[in-house]
């Protein structure tokens, strides 16, 4: 057969009629004649539909230009919402929120006197929070115009006839096909990719922040705009045209985009866990609760089902990483290896960062706390280990399982640093490092009212009495000895030529102590209390002891050795002499840098 | 556990001993007997997945032919259990130390490496039967189109039109997301044809899922790249379950991207990397030549994939169209009976594919949330032995 075009149609009819009559010369008049039109009908229609159906596809591809994500910037008063406003915006605000708080670790970062890598996995640096702005408009469900009115009306009179003359199939494949590709073009433009599994774990943690962010962002226009708005389009073309024929549309066009869509949502929330990544995770963990509701306003057919699904299971897998993410914390945590003691018996790097990131995990409570539903274990799962640490569960009595969890990291931190400071060679270095790091931990939570409230002032009082009982011990293990030298017993002798005070002990008295005392003081200088109250605190307490003990010691004693040859070898300081040198302590620099900073 | 006599302090003593090797070796016993368990399991479960041969007397039950949509959804039926199996074998009940012993503390990660990339599969494949429904869709066309009776010169113009777009786009089908096909390629089913859709040509349904790079060829090749039969001490060990459930892996991976439609499969292997001698993998290799046979053929000619109803709708198609090209109202009626046969048969098809194609979607899901699950058990394994996970402090 040659196609129409090459000939007349009325020719071809003529052609037709003559084979019928000659083929069934038998059949009646009226049967013939009635084949032969309907011969005739059938082969208008399909004509007619063949050309329709290219109208149809010419009308839609006129109006496949990409998704224009800009005019999204526009006034939000010009759209209807579908929904009433909740909490949506709250998600543009958190990036801002987020922002802050990276700043808020810069100022401990100033104070850290290590390395200079120690926020940079905390630091929410958001860069460009203008483009969170100007997506302020995706806060609920909003159906724009695809295709201008009239233009669909044109469609559906052309869907209309086509699926009357049952011709439904073509109809929907192109339709399917043509929408099919403007959606790939506005995902190109949303900057949705096509990332695999394995791309995504071979991808460095910072790259991926990015793209979870990016994806967020258009995630929520896809599901509330551009889908809920594919949606409504079959539903104006396909209208009252049979049973669910809008929605099996609607479904072909979107089911493919919907499901690249989430793919990369899933990678995410089966990537290997690491503690770097929980608070990413539940920025998507949460966006997604957000969202559902949507989803499931726009994929609320049977046939969406396989979408709904994959939607819910990436959310219950996202909050199983996260769950994992902090036991994987917490056991790291545990066993972080580090032996090299920190110098000076200052705050330790692990310290800083456990309690950074147990702040911003307090900051994310209203999430976690629905999360983490089972109490921190204990016990057999570190029964590898030749101690552990414990915790009375029992004293902890109705605090949710997110605080017993918060708690028992602070515990495991502490146990953790206490094996640390075993490597200090100097048993008062040991004891200065724990007051100064629990003392830190103590700040900290204080500074937080959320996780104030979580750790609960009874832990806070337990751990501030171990960082008191650590500054005693501190002490003890210093001054003990060096008072020792300042003690009365042993001085005195009665009898044979002078009674009274022995010389030779004294002489030895003064040079011990003076020989101890620059000792302590050239090391201890060294040393550092970066907390500037604690510091004085502990100084004053140190001087309260000492100063007394040797002005007293001086005042008894220093005729006897005034009195004899050389008293500047013996009595080499004076009391303001001592009261200034303790002024050195813990300062963190060499003694040299302290009297050359006085001589000038 | 033989009885032991006491005979004198000293022999009391070696009893002793040697009771206690036994009790465990009892155990290592049982974990040899689990072995071999499973390696029969796995040889009885993929021999019946194979086609029967033409010897042995045919069943009642017919068996479903190779590569149709329901032998393809036994094939991952057959994965799950073996999966399922797998696991009991090597983590229930085992102290998770071992698995961190050599060698698995490095085949483990390997086969970790393989999931990944077999999740990926999953997803195309997932993908790439939307491009199915695609041509059953087109297939149901021409069906419809060609019920009426007597055959009408309209309807078979529109049966033309949908085998034409059905043959060129599964012959096409495995280049990349171009957004139209040429009109030349329309002018293999004669060039008068190529006058219909002169103005744009067709678009294609469905662009690839994934990115332009990614191919399944290099995925299955990755898959087999390190994939080596345990050899001697190591090849009673757990290196050999952890290397059949690889090949099983490897297998149905392969299987699914020869079948069904996805990005890139030019340069797919043919070879299968497992030593013929080993009992539990015959029925595999009996399955992998057999369409490794099939994919030679047809690679060559262009094809979408081997799965049994694609290939009906080609061949049914192609006939079809000849009979279009040549219709001539009214036909004549043997020719007619002839067609109405294909016809039936296509209809059956299409039936066959409206049926299984979405629950074989579903159950691709299920295989994909396995390897997830299994692969997150592993790892979890692995971190609780491993070092700690660096904190980046």
């Amino acid at each position: 057969m040659e196609p129409p075009e090459n000939y007349v149609l009325e020719g071809s009819f003529e052609s037709a009629e003559k084979i019928i009559l000659r083929w069934d010369s038998t059949a009646s008049e009226e049967a013939r004649e009635k084949m032969i039109f309907e011969v005739k009908v059938n082969f208008a229609i399909q004509i007619a539909m063949a050309r329709l159906e290219d109208e149809f596809r010419n009308i839609l591809l006129a109006h496949i230009h990409a998704f224009d994500v800009d005019s999204l910037a526009t006034d939000p008063s010009s759209s209807s919402c579908s929904r009433t406003e909740s909490g949506g915006d709250h998600f543009d605000d958190d990036d801002e929120d987020r922002q802050q708080l990276g700043q808020e670790q810069e100022k401990d970062h100033l104070d850290s006197t290590t390395s200079s890598t120690t926020y940079d996995v905390l630091k929410h640096s958001e860069s460009n929070t203008s483009v969170s702005s100007s997506y302020r408009s995706t806060s609920c469900i909003r159906e724009i115009e695809l295709i201008p009115e009239e233009t669909i009306e044109d469609l559906k009179n052309i869907a209309e006839r086509m699926i009357a003359a049952g011709y439904l199939r073509e109809c929907t494949q192109v339709y399917g096909s043509v929408r099919k590709s403007a959606i790939d073009s506005s995902f190109k433009r949303l900057g949705v990719e096509k990332l695999s599994i394995g791309d995504i774990q071979r991808l460095e943690w910072d790259a991926l922040e990015t793209k979870i962010r990016r994806w967020i962002r258009a995630a929520k226009v896809c599901v509330r705009i551009l889908f809920a708005s594919e949606k409504r389009l079959c539903e104006q073309i396909f209208d009252g045209v049979g049973t669910a024929i809008d929605d099996a549309c609607f479904m072909e066009t979107v089911k493919g985009p919907a499901i690249q869509l989430f793919n990369f949502a899933e990678a995410i929330s089966i990537s290997r866990r690491s503690p770097e990544k929980l608070f990413k995770i539940l920025d998507l963990h949460d966006a997604l609760v957000e969202l559902m509701p949507d989803i499931e306003i726009v994929f609320d057919s049977k046939s969406s089902d396989l979408i709904r699904v994959q939607a819910a299971e990436i959310l219950s897998r996202l909050a199983e990483a996260a769950r994992g993410i902090l036991s994987e914390f917490e056991n790291a945590v545990l066993k972080e290896p580090s032996k090299v003691p920190v110098p000076g018996g200052t705050i330790h790097p692990l310290t800083r960062y456990v309690m950074n990131y147990i702040s911003l995990i307090s900051d994310y409570k209203q999430t976690l706390i629905e999360l983490i539903m089972s109490k921190p274990s204990t016990g057999s799962r570190y029964s590898g280990d030749p101690s552990t640490p414990d915790m009375d569960f029992a004293e902890l009595e109705g605090k949710t399982p997110l605080a017993l969890h918060l708690i028992w990291v602070i515990v495991i931190l502490q146990f953790n640093l206490d094996g640390k400071s075993k490597h200090y060679k100097d048993a008062s270095l040991v004891h200065l490092f724990m007051m100064n790091n629990v003392h830190y931990i103590v700040q900290k939570v204080k500074s937080s009212p959320e996780l104030r409230e979580m750790i609960g002032d009874d832990y806070l009082r337990k751990m501030t009495g171990k960082f008191r009982q650590a500054a005693t011990n501190y002490q003890r293990a210093t001054w003990v000895k060096v008072l020792y030298c300042l003690r009365d017993e042993g001085l005195h002798v009665s009898g044979g030529f002078s009674s009274g005070v022995s010389k030779s002990a004294l002489r030895e008295r003064f040079k011990s102590f003076n020989a101890m005392f620059e000792e302590v003081h050239r090391t201890q200088a060294t040393w550092l209390i970066p907390d500037s109250q604690l510091r004085e605190e502990l100084r004053i307490s140190i001087s309260e002891k000492l100063i007394p003990a040797y002005r007293s010691f001086l005042g008894r004693f220093r005729s006897h050795i005034e009195s004899s040859k050389h008293p500047e070898n013996y009595i080499k300081y004076s009391v303001e002499d001592l009261e200034t040198s303790v002024l050195d302590f813990f300062e963190g620099y060499p003694v040299s840098q302290h009297l050359r900073r006085r001589s000038q | 556990m033989p009885a032991t006599d006491y005979q004198g302090s000293f022999l009391g003593r070696i009893s002793i001993r040697r009771n206690q090797v036994m009790s465990m070796e009892g155990n290592h016993e049982q974990e040899l007997e689990d072995l071999e368990l499973f390696q029969k399991h796995v040889a009885d479960r993929f021999a019946e997945l194979a086609p029967p041969s033409p010897s042995q007397p045919s069943d009642d039950i017919p068996s479903d032919p190779i590569l149709s949509i329901a032998w393809i959804r036994k094939l991952l039926d057959v994965f799950l259990c073996c999966d399922a199996e797998f696991k009991a074998i090597l983590i229930m009940g085992r102290d998770p130390s071992q698995i961190s012993k050599p060698p698995l503390d490095r085949l483990i990660p390997e086969m970790l490496d393989r999931d990944v990339k077999a999740l990926d599969i999953c997803n195309a494949i997932t993908n790439g039967i939307e491009a199915v429904r695609h041509y059953q869709k087109l297939a149901e066309i021409a069906v419809s189109a060609l019920e009426q009776r007597p055959f009408g010169d309209g309807q078979v113009k529109r049966a033309r039109k949908a085998l034409t777009s059905l043959i060129t786009a599964m012959a096409c089908e495995d280049k990349d997301g171009a957004n139209y096909t040429r009109t030349w390629s329309f002018g293999r089913r004669g060039a008068a044809a190529a006058g219909n859709n002169k103005s744009t040509g067709q678009l294609r349904s469905l662009s690839w899922s994934v990115s332009k790079n990614w191919s399944a060829a290099k995925q299955i090749h990755a898959m087999s790249a390190n994939l080596v039969a345990p050899r001697g001490t190591e090849a009673s060990g757990l290196a050999l379950p952890v290397y059949i459930m690889s090949t099983i892996l490897l297998f149905v991976m392969w299987t699914m991207v020869a079948t069904i439609p996805c990005q890139e499969r030019s340069g797919l292997a043919t070879h299968f990397p497992v030593p013929k001698q080993l009992v539990w993998a015959q029925s595999i290799i009996g399955l992998h030549e057999k369409i490794a046979e099939e994919w030679k053929k047809k690679e060559k000619k262009g094809s979408a994939g081997l799965l049994e109803e694609m290939q009906k709708l080609d061949k049914l198609g192609q006939s079809l169209i000849e009979f279009t090209d040549s219709f001539q109202f009214p036909a004549e009626d043997e020719r007619a009976e002839e067609v109405s046969a294909h016809l039936a048969e296509l209809g059956e098809t299409c039936r066959r594919m409206e049926e299984g194609l979405v629950p074989l979607q579903v159950q691709i899901r299920e295989v994909f949330h396995r390897i997830v699950r299994s692969r997150a058990e592993f790892l979890d394994v692995l971190d609780l032995n491993g070092k700690s996970s660096a904190l980046a402090m």
